[in-house]
């Protein structure tokens, strides 16, 4: 590419890749104009309101909605019955896997509305639709249930157990998939010639994902096409889905997703409320609206995490490793959601490894079913998991073989001299300075001076404890995106993508690499990312992968704009094709000072001031679909410092450190909220965030009460820092930067925790670290000391 | 849950219908004592008159008596800037003023509001100057997704104005009101330290 022009030049400093530029939405959000799907109304809506189990097992001898139809406003109600007669496919989950044996994984049919048992405490059973929302809850308190209950399992291990009440007759075992990867023969050779073996019961607690959002959706039916306005991420791929479940084509099938106030993956799923809104919209002609409340739900929605492990690490008298083995239960909840075996088995292998030489792994886990609401991604999927496992057995390692816990990760650490590293779970490092990064972290977090502020803790009666977290995530593997660009006839510039955000503010970024590359004024741009009508393909977001996939998408895509570019150029240049070039946003001929920018090329094309041979392109526009970026893997070291009183057990992360490599940054501003989100939800996750079922199935930690959520004030001192090796796996040298808090979080702060609790003689404290829970594993350790 | 013989006794529901009732039976005794129906008893589902400021502008609305503020402003007065969370008081997202107080709208009916309201459309000033919270959240990329942020910019405004605001600690502490799952609240803390300034300079 030539030297910008000066303009260009500036304008790129403020809006180009690597700038911190902040979101162009926001004006629109704080002036609270964003247009949440409750926000969207439509003349004539009625309302529905789900009717849901109150047992968690359950035979349905009868559902009956008489009583219901007889309340004021009422216009109809729908059973499961209605829905099967209607002949609906079932929800589906979409990414099986394969038994230890290779055969296929148990996948129960779920239809939408349950028909002959219910599994769990919020399962849907019947709806209820009125002219008003205070009709429609009045009469869905009136639809009489007729079940038979059932005991009910809540804990995959009970589940296991022989006896056990079966969730399905199609597994009396309870086992929907006993999955197993690695050479066991090899791993138990290693294991068998180990000088030390490091061994620990790992809780990897349910989390109940609580986007501030609530789910939310109007159904309508109009020109023969199901048309549904939800909160998804990512539009093209939920059509799809949706469409199978209602046996329709794709074309007819309309979604659109406007601001979605969070997910973390759990608004990914196609969920049975819409197959129910879209029927009765398509049954009445008329559009349908429901919203969850929020006691709703938590009972409603997916949740996530829900794994217990024993994780074992081998290693030789110098604390090199030489096999690491996960084997136990995870959590599926009462059905498969699409994702459902995913995060406990094939992403713990993948992420496990995280930045070091271990030569072997093996994972066992047998995904249980449970009378509880279903499990599905929720931030990291897996990954952070995977990650989490492994550091904490390296801390244990390191305190049982009496080895620095750096040293210790750094003798194991892959060097970039090592790149591109093959991992024994088919993965390929491609790049990434993991050591460096671990001791840029250790100094920025004053890891000498430890000693010094655990005395001044001491003095105010207060435990201490530092930890290390080092992560690598795998991102997600790759699927088609689309990268449409579009001039529009008011002179702005369309941008096409299926990647959806969520809160990322994908907008800015995108419009940042379409500056850069195509010189476009980035005010300018626009981002469709939320209309199915306009994709012709889409992978959504998940997996820390949009700036990867649409920032590759609209890369390439401003290489056909510029390709076509060249030849309108041509005529209206007077001048031969070979010798347009391309630099700065503006066509020029080479050698010359005689150009057209890109912005005016179309506004010619516009106004119809270019005379084009048959031949020529009519416009600059361009629908592109960019083929499989490849996964990339976003490493970092996270290191945190807690302080727990051990009169009360509560316990606060005093100091966070980050030092990221996310290969190349397009927006510092944004990546650095990730993080803070991320990390923020990890210590949820590790300090507080405890979904409790009673031995009836019943949630007991069913509001914001009961269910503690990270606050203003749990929050600790952060400090950031990016140190980036650009990926080589795609265009941009993005590596992703959205799960990692999480992946970050989970090992840093639990082994801080155990690193001030094993001074009062606790071995291993799993999360959440909730003060209860510390209390009483101090008053363990101390009493089991006195024994 | 919403099975017919749910055993866990009167919903939040059922005390809405009772304590609204509640308050409109005065005018309703005193009139049928006017006219001796003593055995006619009160609607509680009939529409009561509501009467509002909100954003400087008066609405009067006919509405269920069950009605909270929230749903007054989102569902009849068009105003879906101020969210809803949990309709239980316990997240924030739905914070107005009412008479310059932060205001949960989700647990105030919108009969029982007689002071000015304030929400999140109506804090820019007239020709669209955002105000300064407004502003500073935007400097600061103090949100992600934006469904908690008219509460937090309603409740950081009053935070600001209790003299609440000293330090960032005390900016934590009189914030934890409001959830934020994306968890944008170091940048929420640092944002509300520079609009106390301008409110205050
Ligand atoms: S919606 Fe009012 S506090 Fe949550
Ligand atoms: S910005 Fe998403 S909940 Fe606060």
């Amino acid at each position: 590419m030539n030297k910008p022009t000066d303009q260009t030049d500036l304008s790129l400093m403020k809006f180009g890749i690597g700038q911190p530029v902040s979101r162009n939405e926001d004006p629109i959000l704080v002036r609270g104009e964003g247009r949440y799907t409750d926000d969207v109304n439509f003349d004539g809506q009625l309302y529905a309101v789900f009717v849901r189990s109150p047992y968690a097992h359950g035979v349905i001898n009868g559902v009956d909605v008489a009583p219901a139809l007889e309340m004021p406003g009422v216009v109809a109600a729908y059973t499961g019955a209605d829905l099967v007669a209607a002949g609906y496919d079932t929800l589906k989950c979409v990414m099986p896997q394969k038994q230890r044996d290779g055969s296929a994984m148990i996948m129960p049919a779920r239809p939408a509305l349950a028909v002959d048992k219910v599994r769990f405490v919020g399962d849907p059973v019947a709806f209820v639709v009125a002219e008003t929302a205070a009709q429609a809850r009045d009469a869905a308190e009136a639809v009489a249930l007729d079940i038979d209950p059932l005991p009910a399992v809540t804990t995959p291990e009970e589940a296991d157990q022989p006896g056990a009440a079966a969730v399905y007759d199609e597994a009396p075992d309870n086992c929907a998939l006993d999955y197993h990867f690695g050479e066991t023969e090899k791993v138990d050779a290693a294991f068998a010639a180990a000088a030390h073996v490091t061994r620990l019961e790992i809780a990897n607690n349910r989390v109940v994902v609580n986007p501030l959002e609530p789910r939310s959706a109007v159904a309508r039916f109009e020109g023969g096409r199901y048309v549904l306005n939800v909160p998804t991420q990512g539009v093209f791929g939920f059509r799809n889905s949706l469409a199978g479940v209602l046996k329709a084509d794709t074309k007819q099938v309309h979604v659109i997703t406007g601001n979605v106030g969070g997910s973390f993956g759990m608004k990914a799923s196609v969920f049975p409320e819409y197959i129910g809104l879209l029927h009765a919209a398509k049954a009445l002609g008329k559009p349908v609206k429901w919203t969850d409340q929020r006691s709703e739900s938590f009972v409603s929605d997916h949740h996530g995490r829900d794994q217990n492990v024993t994780a074992e690490l081998a290693l030789d008298a110098k604390g090199k490793f030489l096999a690491v083995r996960i084997s136990g239960h995870s959590n599926m909840g009462a059905y498969l959601s699409p994702v459902a075996p995913l995060m406990s088995t094939l992403n713990i292998h993948k992420n496990g490894i995280g930045t070091y030489t271990t030569p072997l792994i093996q994972v066992d886990t047998r995904c249980m079913f449970t009378n509880t609401v279903p499990i599905s991604a929720y931030r990291g999927a897996g990954r952070p998991e995977g990650n989490y496992f492994m550091e904490r057995l390296i801390d244990e390692a390191a305190r049982e073989m009496g080895i620095d816990p750096v040293s210790l990760r750094k003798r194991n650490q892959i060097k970039p001299s090592q790149m591109p590293y093959k991992t024994p779970t088919d993965t390929v490092y491609d790049s990434g300075d993991f050591t460096a990064l671990l001791e840029r972290a250790v100094e920025a977090a004053d890891w000498k001076g430890f000693a010094q502020r655990k005395r001044e803790s001491r003095k105010k009666g207060l435990l201490r404890g530092r930890g290390i977290g080092c992560y690598l995530e795998v991102t997600a593997p790759p699927m088609n995106e689309m990268g449409g660009i579009r001039f529009d006839a008011d002179g702005g510039v369309t941008i096409i993508t299926g990647t959806l955000d969520y809160g990322q503010g994908h907008w800015t970024p995108f419009a940042q690499v379409l500056t850069t590359k195509l010189g476009v004024p980035f005010d300018k741009i626009r981002l469709i990312q939320g209309d199915s009508d306009k994709l012709i393909a889409g992978g959504g977001t998940g997996g820390s992968k949009s700036i990867m996939a649409s920032g590759a998408a609209i890369s390439e895509a401003a290489e056909k704009v510029i390709e076509k570019g060249k030849v309108i150029a041509s005529y209206a240049l007077e001048a031969g094709v070979e010798d347009i070039e391309f630099a700065a946003g503006r066509f020029i001929i080479a050698g010359t000072d005689r150009g057209i920018g890109v912005m005016e090329l179309a506004a010619k094309l516009r106004e119809g001031g270019l005379r084009l041979p048959e031949d020529a392109p009519k416009s600059l526009d361009v629908d592109h679909v960019h083929r499989l970026s490849p996964s990339a893997y976003p490493n970092g070291c996270h290191i945190a410092e807690v302080e727990i009183d051990p009169d009360t057990g509560v316990t606060k992360v005093v100091s966070y450190v980050m030092v990221n490599d996310f290969g190349t940054v397009v927006n510092p501003l944004l990546v650095e909220g990730q993080l803070h989100g991320g990390v923020m939800q990890g210590i949820g996750q590790a300090l507080m965030e405890f979904t409790e079922y009673d031995s009836d199935g019943q949630l007991v930690t069913g509001s914001f009460m009961d269910y503690a959520m990270p606050r203003a004030d749990d929050t600790p001192a952060f400090s950031f820092e990016s140190r980036p090796t650009p990926a080589k796996t795609n265009p941009l040298g993005a590596k992703g930067c959205g799960e990692a808090g999480c992946a970050g979080a989970l090992p840093s702060v639990m082994n801080a925790i155990n690193d001030a609790l094993a001074e009062v003689g606790v071995k291993h404290m799993n999360m959440p670290a909730t003060p209860r829970r510390v209390w009483e594993a101090i008053q363990a350790a101390k009493a089991s000391a006195a024994a | 849950m919403t099975h017919s013989n749910d055993p866990r006794g009167a919903s939040r529901r059922d005390f809405f219908k009772i304590s609204a009732s509640a308050a409109a039976v005065a005018p309703v005794v005193a009139s049928t004592a006017l006219h001796a129906q003593p055995e006619q008893k009160p609607d509680p589902f009939a529409p009561v008159e509501v009467d509002l400021v909100v954003n400087g502008q008066r609405r009067r609305m006919a509405l269920d008596a069950r009605t909270t503020l929230l749903d007054a402003l989102r569902r009849h007065a068009g105003l879906t800037g101020a969210k809803k969370g949990c309709d239980h008081g316990q997240c924030g997202a739905c914070t107005v003023h009412v008479g310059g107080k932060r205001t949960l709208s989700c647990l105030t009916l919108a009969v029982m509001v007689r002071e000015p309201v304030t929400t999140i459309e109506g804090l820019a000033a007239t020709d669209g100057a955002l105000h300064p919270m407004q502003q500073a959240f935007i400097d600061h990329d103090a949100f992600q997704c934006g469904y908690c942020t008219p509460g937090q910019i309603m409740s950081a405004v009053a935070c600001v104005k209790e003299g609440h605001a000293g330090s960032a600690d005390e900016i934590r502490e009189y914030m934890s009101g409001n959830l934020c799952r994306c968890a944008a609240y170091p940048h929420i803390v640092t944002a509300i330290q520079q609009a106390k300034t301008q409110m205050e300079g």
